[in-house]
């Protein structure tokens, strides 16, 4: 996952390093405006590019002539200004663009990134590095946010825990359903899913089977039923039956339906899930965000789920949509196998994404 | 904020209205801007510099004929260009053929392949389905659910696991003019899928094979494009999921990819929601304004006040007349969603049902509307049980379809009413409707 995002990440990183690594030796009249002291080490530059007209501005520019001599000369330190980066962020705005990383969300990324490093003052002779990817590294964590472990999350909450899958047409709810169950059982729990998906034809076949294959009880109405109804006598099972968590597939559904949106709000007075867990693709572009956004709305989410990232490796709608939303993300969808699912780790892939080279 | 996109291109725009030598300033801004709706919409990074590139060089290099303002001039390189990039109508064949759909996990494929089987049925040919997706489970269940609603054959064994052993006994089986195989879904990475569907289209001397797209697929579309079309050579490409808020802008990239059009658009659930590809509303969908073409071809001139009375439907006289002209306008202008998100409403809420309605919909509406009596479109109180059954029966729609129509035109009307409220508006939206911009 993130790889392309990886590499690009890498090369923006070391593109922000040269130009502000360079930034001392520049020559003095080569950059006008750029440049301030010929004869000190480091030089800083003000943040208006109007200033660049004439020479007599200087003591006009925004942190004033006299801090920078203050700056340069008692504390050894110089300024990164919005300038020296703009090149490096606007490469790393088409990065972000390419993986899939929606407009807002990388709109987001990119003035926490600016906000960070602008102004910002650097002893000279410290690491370009360390500041760079201190704030890459805290502008994507504050994106992707702190994460949730979801066996956690069940061993502190009143069994039966009731989680609800929701999210548009064929991003793959079902498929998930059985992954997750998959993993719960695994981790020694039992489980008991409700076939809420009573709208496509073969949802309750295909859910059937998924139980039957993995050996968990599965309670299914007949096609076009209330699927509230299904996932109540669900969580009447596993209360019955001492059952650990109760995973509800609903119908995909778009979010510019109203009543099928009204339809879930339904079912989550009936159930009143503990988790709503949104599941959305990685492949999709920009109506992740959107879309998400309305779920959020409307019936609410508590954690995302992100499937097919084995198609899509760049996985850019991970960070839109919990940008968008501001929930965790618990899992990724790898492929199509039951085991092909990995809780996420918010802290574990920025590591990694800003490790060492590509 | 897809609103406001909307409204900043058109900013865009105006600064160029009256203008007669184009201004560097104001295509720069304009590009930025259609830059902007693009990415968006999922158009492909790359493609969306060059498409910006091109367009600021033809507005700046080229000279506006004589009589054309700067912004028409303009309008109508932006709207070509977009055309381009879009392709243009695919025709389907009616005839004997197989077709073979391919895409991506979730994509939509057997629910289109529904849709399709529905269309050439209603064509009058004989269709049969064979169902090759033999690992999702209760596939074929869904496909011949869906194939027994529309009436045509369908041929699968949910035991079998081997998809070519299906397709050859299916081939065998089935004797249908139109044969359409639904495969299961793979993505390009799978190689051993691929290699499948390879496979499939050499045993079947598929005359088509169309790739079904997800409308919110991002940049990922074109990768993937590329590579279902180095295996099968895609011939034409079905956008689905268009009732959702995505634009369908990443399946821009398949089109460029494979060179193959867009054949059809998949919009609801039903087995009767596919429609024709229009290029026009796509592209007015993609920049989420109104519809360029008509903006470029000076449409705005052809509604009249004849046309469409605002006065009348503001002051409460909102007849099926008037509600019977709007659809016509409707579909000169693009959708009534895009028509009134033109409009200065201030924010005013429209309510969700009176713009929820598909093209395929005001079709129908409009079909009905022609069984009235000229009394009955000036004055809709009339309509009572049993006009309501003859107008039925004349345009072959059900009671509930007639029905259906009564209450819409009633919710616009009370939408219309509701605008008069909105005082300001209301001047505002009478000088607006004259002139789309």
């Amino acid at each position: 996952m993130f790889k392309a995002l990886k590499e690009k990440l890498f090369s923006v990183r070391q593109r922000l390093e040269t130009t502000i690594s360079e930034q001392p030796a520049e020559e003095p009249v080569a950059a006008p405006a750029v440049q301030e002291l010929p004869d000190s080490p480091a030089v800083e530059q003000a943040p208006q590019p109007a200033a660049q007209a004439d020479e007599g501005a200087k003591e006009k520019k925004a942190p004033g002539f006299a801090q920078k001599v203050v700056s340069l000369v008692r504390d050894r330190e110089f300024i990164i200004s919005d300038k020296d980066i703009e090149d490096s962020l606007s490469d790393l705005e088409i990065g972000l663009l390419e993986s899939d990383v929606a407009f807002s969300a990388t709109d987001a990324i990119l003035s926490k990134v600016r906000e960070d490093l602008t102004g910002s003052k650097r002893k000279i002779g410290t690491s370009v590095d360390s500041v760079i990817t201190n704030a890459l590294s805290e502008a994507l964590l504050s994106v992707l946010g702190e994460g949730v472990n979801i066996l956690d999350f069940i061993a502190s909450h009143e069994k039966p825990v009731k989680i609800l899958f929701t999210g548009v047409n064929g991003t793959g709810k079902t498929t998930s359903v059985a992954k997750v169950a998959n993993y719960l059982t695994k981790n020694g729990l039992t489980v008991a899913i409700g076939a809420g998906d009573t709208f496509r034809a073969g949802a309750i076949e295909q859910i059937d089977v998924h139980g039957e294959r993995l050996g968990i009880k599965v309670i299914q109405h007949q096609e076009g039923s209330d699927p509230s109804a299904v996932l109540f006598d669900t969580v009447q099972y596993a209360k019955a039956h001492n059952v650990d968590v109760v995973l509800g597939d609903t119908a995909g559904r778009f979010h510019n339906r109203v009543n099928l949106m009204n339809q879930l709000s339904k079912i989550r007075r009936v159930i009143q899930p503990d988790m709503i867990v949104y599941v959305d693709e990685a492949v999709a572009g920009n109506d992740a965000v959107i879309r998400a956004e309305e779920f959020s709305k409307s019936v609410g989410m508590d954690a995302v789920m992100l499937t097919k990232v084995d198609m899509d490796p760049k996985g850019g709608a991970a960070i839109s949509i919990v940008q968008a939303v501001g929930k965790p993300l618990i899992f990724i969808g790898v492929g199509q196998g039951y085991d092909d699912i990995m809780p996420f780790e918010p802290k574990a892939i920025v590591a990694d994404l800003l490790a060492g080279e590509a | 904020m897809l609103g406001n996109l909307g409204t900043n291109l058109k900013d865009a725009l105006k600064k160029l209205a009256g203008k007669t030598v184009i201004d560097r300033v104001a295509v720069e801004e304009l590009v930025k801007d259609l830059q902007r709706a693009l990415l968006q919409a999922d158009v492909n990074v790359k493609q969306v510099m060059q498409l910006s590139q091109t367009i600021k060089k033809r507005s700046l290099e080229e000279e506006p004929p004589k009589g054309v303002t700067a912004r028409e001039h303009v309008l109508k390189i932006v709207y070509e260009e977009l055309v381009h990039l879009v392709g243009g109508k695919v025709d389907v064949q009616l005839g004997r053929q197989t077709i073979l759909m391919a895409g991506l996990q979730g994509s939509g494929k057997t629910t289109t392949t529904a849709k399709i089987a529905r269309y050439f049925k209603k064509k009058g040919l004989r269709v049969g389905v064979i169902c090759a997706d033999t690992f999702r489970p209760g596939a074929y269940t869904q496909i011949k659910t869906l194939c027994d609603r529309v009436q045509v054959n369908c041929f699968g064994n949910p035991k079998e696991t081997d998809a070519r052993k299906i397709v050859a006994e299916g081939l065998q089986h089935l004797k249908d003019e139109v044969i359409i195989v639904d495969t299961q879904g793979r993505h390009a990475l799978e190689d051993e899928l691929i290699q499948e569907i390879i496979d499939l289209n050499e045993m079947t001397h598929a005359t088509h094979r169309w790739l079904v797209l997800d409308a919110a697929l991002g940049q990922q579309a074109r990768e993937q494009a590329r590579r279902f079309h180095e295996a099968v050579q895609i011939d034409g490409v079905i956008i689905t999921k268009m009732d959702g808020t995505a634009k369908g802008g990443g399946a821009l990239s398949a089109v460029s990819e494979t060179g193959a059009g867009i054949v059809f658009i998949g919009a609801g659930e039903t087995v009767e929601d596919l429609e024709w590809f229009d290029p026009d509303s796509f592209i007015s969908r993609l920049l989420g304004m109104g519809d360029l073409k008509a903006l470029a071809e000076k449409v705005q001139e052809s509604i009249k006040e004849e046309d469409i009375d605002v006065n009348a439907m503001l002051s409460g006289k909102f007849t099926l007349r008037d509600m019977y002209k709007q659809l016509e306008a409707v579909n000169k202008m693009g959708p009534l969603k895009q028509v009134l998100s033109m409009l200065p409403l201030g924010g005013m809420e429209v309510p969700e049902g009176a713009i929820d309605v598909t093209s395929t919909k005001m079709e129908r509406y409009r079909i009905i509307m022609d069984s009235m009596t000229s009394k009955e479109l000036d004055d809709p109180t009339v309509l009572n049980g049993s006009r309501v059954q003859r107008i039925a029966m004349g345009a072959g729609a059900t009671l509930e379809e007639v029905r259906e129509l009564i209450k819409y035109y009633k919710m616009m009307k009370r939408t219309f009413k509701n605008l008069k409220g909105g005082e300001k508006g209301m001047q505002r939206l009478m000088k607006k409707f004259g002139r789309f911009s």
